[in-house]
């Protein structure tokens, strides 16, 4: 064959094809291109600011614990009171202010919990196939089949109604999403040589789930994570509102949702404000999550 | 010139991405007359593809911009037509047959429902209306045309339940059910057998021939277009570097980049042919492969039991010596990549004994030592390589786990990457920063890292382009000879085998059929199926079309009949 002998290789004409800009940076591009992943980023950084400074912020602290003030019931929204004050005069707007912590604790315990749980099932039943996948899968079914809020009627009905019980009842139903989402994935990325490649390099087992297929799940757990938030605070107002999540005084923009609703239509601000601020915090988290789809979905 | 069919004129497209523009076709003019064969011819990013969606009208506008120049279609002028007008063109004056035949089909749909769907569309485009039974009558002799029989079965089958070079007839059918006048077809049968191609590649020829049409032909490969064009444009980097006849362009290529690419291309007869010889000092065996048998079992039903067996591998006898670079040849589904696995341990035999180094392969296969006996390279370094993870983490996994520390594998992943010709400060690049022929080197090193004395090679060229091929064969070259090494190369490319290994061995439907060494087998083939095959290989010049064994039509059908059914 007519290769010259000792062709060397261009390198630096190799590099030249290449695009210039590096895989952040087109990430980053992408991301910032892209209005409604910049809104997402915002709502949901103001959200989280506005947990952590709550005291700061509200203009009535003692709002969010067992304050009354009947002088101010039922006021509607005024420079006074933002969103109104509810029906023992307590400022809705602090309250709400307040709620976002709750909401948050709540999505941070859940997800803090169930996404590492459900991951390492759905790499585990992926990984090994045969019986391991064979146990873990059945049991996942099992688990969604079971409506989730019968399960948290259940937990709670055992416990007691408040807080951390409905953080379990939720997190005991939300593995099985990431369980899932990770099975498939491994599942896919089994047929890839590199596996087998690392099989070949002697590589065990620890090293080929977490350091060689978990990497490759990473995208897919961002965008899951931040699609369920705004699930999680979605499932525990609703708790809240059938009254077996956060119990009052406790400020939680699911029980203010419930509370409020019993004085419709006449004072209208006491449900439409919390419910409000779930939307906000929801589109946020959402939108943000469409964003880093649309960020780490494309292979460069 | 006043009859040319298709003209393209100074096109020139770009296309803008992520904040900057990058110039794709720079001044491509193209012109396809009636009745004639034209080829296009490129590396894999030279601008073909766009050539060809600029063409079709399916370049997806933004990010690509068409900055000037025309395309003409029977003196029309395709990009300043209407949409409506365009789709008119589309199917019945030009039509196109796609790289993937497998790709190119919906996997939901019967094949009959498909073709109706063309059928019933153009019709609609065109203003005539056919109902259910003429156009399954047409749709009948299209399949006559591109010769296939048993018409019912193929028109109530899934695209996946055809074969590749059916899939491949079906979709050419597919492209004649309008009777268009040019056929602009990309890179048909690169992705079959290369008995299949040849099959295809004769069908095409025969069907300019008798329906009239005109071809543009688009490929990568200089063997295939000897036999399928009359004129031929060679693209580098967007521009038309050279266009000239046939004749011409083999006899005398002007332009530096046709003589390279028709330097690369490996002779398969001729004075230029490289034999190969085992140049170790000591050689004695290393791999000894007795009787080996290995079935997968087929399982079905509700319960998953076990309904039959597939029999892969079909006693096979190997013997490898140290310092050989021994080639297994064949078709996919031949055998030659079960055999690879079972050699590294990753499938288990069903019987047979295999000796590698003097010890037995069950004794030594879970010891760690055996991954330093024997390494692979895989075919696609885009699926080999992870990632997500930078070269030196890929080339740190074998040094890891086996006991190195973490300065010695810094050092020795810096070792490797000299060892294949990449800078150091590739070590922590991600793969998809790299080409094609960086990754393959920097799979290359990863075998190499615990410096095995065997080194399975399963199609390490062929997801590359062909200049890119040669360096990554010099390599190997050069590494054998300074580490000697034991090659296992695995591929269907026979003109590169010829001129790579010093055996090789031809397996066709899990047996070997003939082995032994490479200048014998190919200047004196004895069973049908390796005549037939190296019959059916590209070459690039009438003299080593002459020496190719002689096989006729019948032969051929006869030993590949079995593998051409549903």
């Amino acid at each position: 064959m007519s290769y010259p002998k000792g062709q060397n290789f261009d390198h630096k004409k190799e590099i030249g094809q290449q695009r210039s800009l590096s895989s952040g940076q087109m990430a980053w591009y992408r991301f910032t291109s892209n209005p409604s992943s910049i809104i997402g980023a915002l709502i949901v950084i103001s959200v989280i600011l506005v947990a952590i400074f709550a005291p700061l912020i509200a203009p009535s602290p003692q709002s969010a614990g067992s304050f009354v003030d009947f002088v101010n019931r039922h006021s509607p929204p005024s420079r006074d009171f933002l969103f109104g004050t509810d029906n023992v005069g307590r400022d809705i707007f602090s309250r709400v202010i307040y709620g976002y912590r709750v909401s948050l604790g709540l999505v941070v315990g859940v997800l803090g919990v169930a996404v590492p749980f459900g991951v390492f099932l759905g790499l585990l039943a992926g990984y090994f196939g045969n019986w391991t996948e064979f146990v873990i899968m059945r049991f996942t079914d099992i688990m969604l089949a079971i409506p989730p809020l019968a399960m948290a009627l259940a937990i709670t009905a055992v416990l007691s109604p408040n807080l951390i019980n409905a953080m379990i009842a939720i997190t005991l139903l939300w593995w099985t999403w990431h369980t899932r989402l990770i099975y498939r994935i491994v599942k896919a990325q089994m047929n890839e040589d590199y596996v087998e490649a690392a099989k070949v390099a002697g590589a065990g087992h620890f090293h080929i789930m977490f350091k060689e297929l978990l990497p490759n799940c990473i995208s897919a757990i961002s965008v899951k994570i931040s699609l369920d938030a705004g699930f999680v605070i979605l499932f525990g107002a609703s708790l809240s509102f059938l009254g077996l999540g956060v119990q009052p005084p406790t400020p939680d923009l699911g029980t203010m949702v419930s509370t409020g609703s019993e004085y419709l239509p006449e004072y209208w601000w006491e449900a439409l404000m919390p419910g409000l601020a779930i939307l906000y915090a929801i589109l946020g988290f959402n939108l943000l999550g469409d964003g880093l789809r649309d960020m780490m979905d494309v292979e460069v | 010139m006043e009859d040319n069919i298709l003209d393209v004129r100074n096109l020139n497209i770009s296309f803008s991405n992520y904040g900057g523009t990058s110039k794709v076709l720079r001044d491509v003019s193209i012109n396809v007359s009636r009745g004639e064969r034209v080829s296009l011819n490129g590396q894999s990013g030279s601008g073909k593809t766009v050539t060809m969606r600029a063409i079709i009208g399916t370049l997806p506008r933004p990010p690509a911009i068409i900055e000037n120049g025309e395309i003409l279609y029977e003196n029309q002028n395709l990009l300043a037509l209407n949409r409506i007008e365009r789709n008119k063109i589309k199917g019945s004056g030009i039509s196109i047959i796609l790289q993937d035949p497998l790709l190119s089909f919906n996997p939901v749909l019967t094949i009959l429902r498909q073709m109706e769907d063309i059928v019933k569309y153009s019709d609609i485009k065109i203003g005539i209306s056919r109902g259910h039974e003429e156009r399954k009558k047409l749709i009948s002799e299209t399949l006559s045309k591109v010769q296939l029989s048993d018409h019912e079965r193929i028109l109530n089958s899934y695209p996946i339940m055809l074969s590749g070079g059916m899939r491949q007839r079906v979709l050419i059918g597919m492209a004649l059910l309008n009777k268009p006048k040019l056929l602009i077809a990309d890179e048909p049968g690169t992705a079959l057998d290369v008995t299949t191609q040849k099959e295809i590649l004769d069908l095409l020829n025969s069907l300019v021939k008798d329906e009239g049409l005109s071809l543009l032909f688009i490929t990568h490969n200089l063997g295939v277009v000897r036999e399928m064009a009359d004129r031929i444009y060679v693209m580098q980097n967007g521009k038309i570097v050279e266009t000239n006849s046939r004749e011409n362009i083999f006899k005398k290529p002007k332009h530096q980049y046709t003589i390279k690419l028709m330097d690369s291309v490996p002779p398969l007869f001729g004075d230029k042919v490289i034999d190969v010889k085992n140049t170790n000092s000591e050689v004695d065996e290393i791999i000894s492969v007795a009787n080996l048998n290995k079935s997968f079992p087929i399982r079905t039903g509700f319960f998953n039991r076990i309904t039959s067996q597939n029999h892969a591998v079909k006693s096979v006898n190997l013997t490898i010596n140290s310092g050989d670079i021994y080639g297994i040849a064949g078709e996919s589904g031949s055998g030659k990549t079960t055999i690879a696995k079972i050699l590294l341990g990753l499938y288990a035999t069903t019987s047979g004994t295999i000796t590698i180094d003097k010890l037995n392969l069950d004794e030594q296969v879970e010891l760690k030592s055996y991954r330093k006996l024997i390494q692979i390279v895989y075919q696609n370094p885009g699926s080999s390589l992870n990632r997500k993870r930078t070269v030196s983490q890929i080339l740190s996994v074998p040094l890891k786990f086996s006991g190195y520390s973490n300065k010695m594998i810094k050092d020795r992943v810096n070792e490797l990457l000299q060892m294949v010709d990449l800078p150091v400060s590739y070590s922590s690049m991600y793969p998809h920063e790299l080409s094609g022929g960086q990754k393959q080197r920097v799979a290359i090193a990863r075998a190499l890292s615990l410096e095995p004395k065997i080194i399975v090679l399963d199609e390490p060229t062929s997801a590359l382009d062909v200049l890119i091929q040669g360096t990554v064969i010099n390599l190997l070259h050069k590494l054998k000879k300074q580490l000697g090494l034991t090659y296992i190369f695995i591929s269907h490319d026979l003109s590169l085998m010829r001129n790579f290994c010093n055996k090789i061995a031809i397996m066709f439907k899990g047996e070997i059929c003939e082995a032994g060494n490479t200048k014998d087998i190919f200047s004196n083939p004895k069973h049908l199926y390796t005549k037939a095959l190296i019959s059916s290989i590209p070459v690039i010049s009438d003299k080593e079309e002459s020496l190719k064994p002689k096989v006729t039509y019948e032969e051929r059908s006869a030993v590949l009949q079995n593998t051409r059914t549903i």
